[in-house]
């Protein structure tokens, strides 16, 4: 059983219970409601009276279930009034447009214009409070609801395929709207009835507790509760009784609704772990040392492995990831979205979110191990010593900050006692550094005013702002402009140049890689499949993965093959080699058992058992 | 600024449909309005005094003719006189307005003060003990109508426990102290409806806002937990909060006419409804254009509260 069919249930179980005694009360052999016996007044429970008297003299529990009765019938029959107009309006609104559109669908602003319980009163005061009265406001209250639901599901069914079709085959109007649309409007309508239906049991009563809804002798709660107001101090049961029915039928009618609503849209009804956000802790393995031969490298990650929980279980996005990168030097990482690119990235950072974290491995960042690093120490490296440039500079940028208080409070949070004028004019100069022009009047500005160049070059500022040693950049010219595109690999190229930064930068592109990068990390289904420097991997590729990765590039005279089949996914990655399914050279021994990185020359690595076998073919063929 | 100026253009624009509407709700009922205001229970009224009720409230007037000197009325601030004790209706909407706002503004505070931290923490914690009694908490609230909290919080502190008083007025002036005690349990009776919506709705915009890629920036520049919080989370997680606070508008001035009953709080309320019951039509009339107006007074600063925090708005 689903989750969501539970909370869907009870509530509804609940609701049809109610409306089922309201429903049954003449059936039910209960006291007459409205039947006086004055010397019973204020009665306890007694036999026949469960609930004891009211303080007429009056059954209690009768006086409840016949309440349920006439709250109900007002809510049932505004609602279905408002429901019935409503979807005619909201339908003839969204079909002929123009002038009906208005009539129909602006005029029901103006109810809209009232609070609901004021517009009650003022057509009570002309009319004389009853139920009648009551129908007629209340559905005219709900009225705008079930217009306007009705009407947007008409215009997005107009522009549907389907109602096209049919609209072309020349059907009318009418049997248009009565087939095809209907059916989609049936399920928001019927959540816009039930929060109608809700509604108005609580508007009735508070009219009638008003004295101006229900006319007594009726019962009905909002008059029980007024009455017991009276008697309050002698019998505060009187008072609860009524209380606890209203709640509960509201309750349970809004937990309905918001049963149906979730029903209605998949996407808030999916199952939601349970995660603490802020206070993750990292399990505390013992990390391996520092490799000793390459004492001069900014980052030296080994061995990364990273673990998510899902609801089927542990999953490992990235497996025995090692790399190191160097002072002045440009890393690329490169592979195909689902090659675990983006998520070594972010654990380097510590930014994977709460349900992945590293499970093996280190990331040793100037003689500290980034991945075991406490948060408020890691923080301080985050923005710091190490920076992060992401991929789309809208929404990685705060739309409600100017972009110079953005990058002001970077500076800010690393060196103390800088004040806000001074950090101010420091982002003005990154701005300038980063090639904004105007950037006195640039750093005023907020995101939205921005291209996306220009906001990718303020992400750019923000991340060099305090001189990292290493800068991380995530596809950060993916969701930009051709033309855009080099300009930002251009600037990146030349910080690293002027800063000695080291620079990883994370593509899926190889004519990016062999444009800005010095060395390149090949990396597929969570591992390195080879790595080593640009000019030997570009001319000699080791991995029939690299080979196929090259031949993918349209490069002049050879058209994009394309490499058949896809990654992967992370719970189904094969025991053997991971890219077995799609590798020409596949065979049986391939699938056994997992490959492990071998070495291969002078600062080459590659995963694969048959590489020697198949360069040695390769060279054969060329010869 | 010229989407101020727009903006405001509208709000009188809805001013004037609210008042035209109030005014043509008597023309809309059938048959004639002055019988039926002087009817009660099916006894036909005094012909006499229907043609003098016709001749108070100008009905034999031609209808684009009461319709212009009602509107001159309006924007005069003349509403007319009771039906009841021919008092000027202005006089007694000046006299009231104000304990009506204080008790919104009341409710409204603790609305805010207790919702939007509480939605935070909610949504920091989700799924945590917390969380789930504060989220049920807020089922309950939204569930409970505002006049049977507000007769509950009577019976519990008034009746049982006499901490405070069941309800009335003193005015700030005279004794504050007490002037504040008999505000508090109708300001709560107010606030609790707001309070759950307020925390839903923060509790959803802050999980939202957590998941976005700015949060993910703020982080990655190595701010502190407290200031990716303040600044970045909880920041834009308002804006949507005060959309759903605007729309909540109407039922918390709805509210405003039963917890004023329940405790006697002597607002706009008071005279609406014995009005109401009076069928003094031109009283109802000037009190509910008064909470219509209000209503489309507080939607919008609530609009220009929302530009204020949110840039993208401004540029629309
Ligand atoms: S190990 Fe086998 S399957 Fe894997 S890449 Fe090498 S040749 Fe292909």
């Amino acid at each position: 059983m689903r989750p969501g069919t539970k909370r869907l249930w009870v509530p509804a179980g609940l609701v049809a219970l109610i409306v089922l005694l309201a429903l049954l009360a003449p059936l039910l052999g209960l006291p007459d409601p409205v039947r006086q016996d004055v010397a019973q007044r204020l009665a306890g429970p007694m036999p026949g009276s469960p609930l004891g008297r009211d303080e007429f003299g009056r059954d209690v529990l009768s006086r409840l279930i016949w309440g349920a009765r006439s709250s109900l019938a007002v809510a049932f029959a505004s609602a279905s009034i408002a429901c019935l107009f409503g979807t005619i309006l909201g339908l003839l609104g969204g079909w002929f447009r123009g002038l009906g559109e208005f009539l129909a669908v602006r005029s029901m602003d103006i109810v809209l214009c009232f609070p609901p319980v004021l517009l009650a009163l003022l057509v009570v005061t002309l009319l004389g409070p009853g139920a009648g009265t009551l129908i007629m406001v209340l559905s005219v209250l709900y009225l705008p609801g079930f217009v306007r639901v009705t009407y947007a599901e008409v215009l997005s069914a107009r522009s549907h395929d389907y109602v096209e079709a049919v609209r072309a085959l020349g059907a009318s109007a009418g049997r248009i709207l009565t087939r095809t649309v209907l059916p989609n409007v049936a399920g928001p309508i019927l959540v816009q009835f039930s929060l109608a239906v809700a509604s108005a049991v609580v508007l009735e009563s508070g009219l009638s507790f008003l004295g101006l809804g229900v006319v007594p002798p009726a019962p009905s709660w909002g008059l029980m509760i007024r009455g017991a107001r009276a008697t309050m101090a002698q019998a505060p049961l009187l008072l609860l009784w009524p209380c606890l029915a209203l709640t509960l039928t509201i309750l349970a009618m809004n937990l309905l609704c918001d049963a149906l609503r979730d029903a209605m849209d998949p996407r808030t009804a999916t199952a939601r772990p349970r995660l603490r956000l802020l206070d993750r802790v990292l399990p505390g393995l013992v990390p391996p040392a520092p490799n000793a031969e390459a004492p001069e490298a900014v980052l030296e990650v080994g061995g990364l492995t990273v673990e998510i929980a899902t609801p089927r279980g542990p999953i490992r996005p990235v497996e025995d990831v090692s790399f190191a990168v160097h002072a002045g030097e440009t890393l690329a990482i490169v592979g195909e979205s689902g090659s675990g690119k983006s998520v070594t990235a972010t654990s380097v950072m510590g930014l994977l979110p709460p349900a992945a974290r590293p499970v093996a491995g280190a990331a040793w960042l100037e003689g500290r191990d980034l991945l075991r690093l406490p948060e408020p120490e890691l923080r301080r490296l985050r923005g710091g010593a190490m920076a992060m440039v992401f991929q789309d500079p809208m929404s990685s940028l705060n739309p409600v900050h100017r972009v110079g208080d953005q990058i002001a409070e970077a500076i800010r949070a690393h060196r103390r006692g800088v004040t806000q004028a001074q950090a101010w004019s420091r982002a003005v100069d990154l701005l300038r550094r980063v090639g904004i022009a105007d950037p006195e009047r640039r750093a005023r500005a907020y995101p939205h005013e921005m291209s996306g160049g220009m906001r990718q070059r303020v992400m750019i500022a923000m991340a060099v702002a305090n001189e990292p040693k290493l800068l991380i950049a995530d596809e950060p010219t993916t969701a930009l402009d051709v033309t855009v595109q080099a300009q930002i690999l251009d600037l990146l190229a030349e910080l690293r140049r002027e800063t000695g930064m080291a620079l990883i930068f994370i593509t899926h592109s190889l004519g990016v890689v062999a444009e800005i990068a010095d060395r390149v990390v090949v990396m597929y289904a969570g591992q390195v499949v080879e790595q080593g420097s640009v000019p030997e991997v570009f001319g000699a590729p080791l991995h029939p993965y690299t080979r196929a990765l090259l031949a993918a590039v349209p490069d002049g005279d050879t058209a994009p093959a394309g490499i058949p089949g896809v990654v992967p996914q992370p719970h189904a990655f094969p025991v053997g080699c991971r890219f077995a399914a799609r590798c020409p050279h596949a065979k049986p021994a391939c699938e056994a058992a997992p490959p492990a990185l071998e070495g291969a020359g002078e600062g080459r690595t590659v995963r694969c058992i048959r590489w020697a076998e198949i360069g040695a073919k390769k060279a054969e063929a060329v010869a | 600024m010229g989407w101020v100026a727009r903006r405001i253009g509208v709000s009188l624009l809805l001013v004037w449909i609210v008042a035209s509407i109030v005014f043509l709700a008597i023309h809309l009922v059938p048959g004639d309005p002055a019988e039926l205001l002087l009817s009660s229970g099916g006894v036909a009224p005094d012909p006499g005094a229907v043609a003098e009720l016709r001749d108070r409230l100008g009905l034999n007037l031609p209808l684009a003719q009461q319709y212009v000197s009602f509107l001159s009325g309006v924007v005069r601030g003349d509403l007319g006189t009771s039906l009841v004790d021919e008092y000027p209706v202005l006089d007694e909407i000046l006299l009231r307005l104000p304990r009506t706002l204080e008790l919104i503004a009341a409710g409204a505070l603790i609305a805010v003060l207790v919702g939007i931290p509480a939605g935070t923490l909610a949504a920091l914690r989700r799924g945590s003990a917390f969380d789930r009694i504060a989220s049920g908490v807020a089922a309950l609230l939204l569930a409970v109508p505002v006049f049977v909290v507000g007769t509950l919080l009577v019976l519990v502190f008034a009746q049982i426990l006499r901490w405070m008083p069941a309800g009335g007025y003193v005015p700030l002036a005279e004794d504050p102290w007490r002037h504040l005690t008999l505000l508090a349990l109708p300001a709560l009776a107010i606030g609790k409806g707001l309070v759950a919506v307020v925390f839903r709705m923060t509790r959803a915009s802050v999980l939202d806002a957590l998941s976005r890629d700015f949060v993910r920036t703020a982080r990655a520049k190595g701010l502190s937990p407290s200031r990716v919080l303040m600044r970045h989370v909880v920041r834009n997680a308002l804006i949507p909060v005060l959309t759903v606070l605007a729309l909540h508008m109407g039922t918390l001035l709805g509210g405003t006419v039963l917890v004023e009953y329940v405790f006697n709080w002597p607002g706009l309320s008071t005279p609406l409804l014995r009005a109401v019951e009076a069928r003094d039509y031109p009283m109802v009339v000037g009190i509910v254009l008064t909470i219509s107006a209000l209503f489309v007074l507080l939607n919008l600063v609530m609009d220009l509260v929302y530009a204020a925090l949110d840039p993208r708005i401004r540029h629309a």
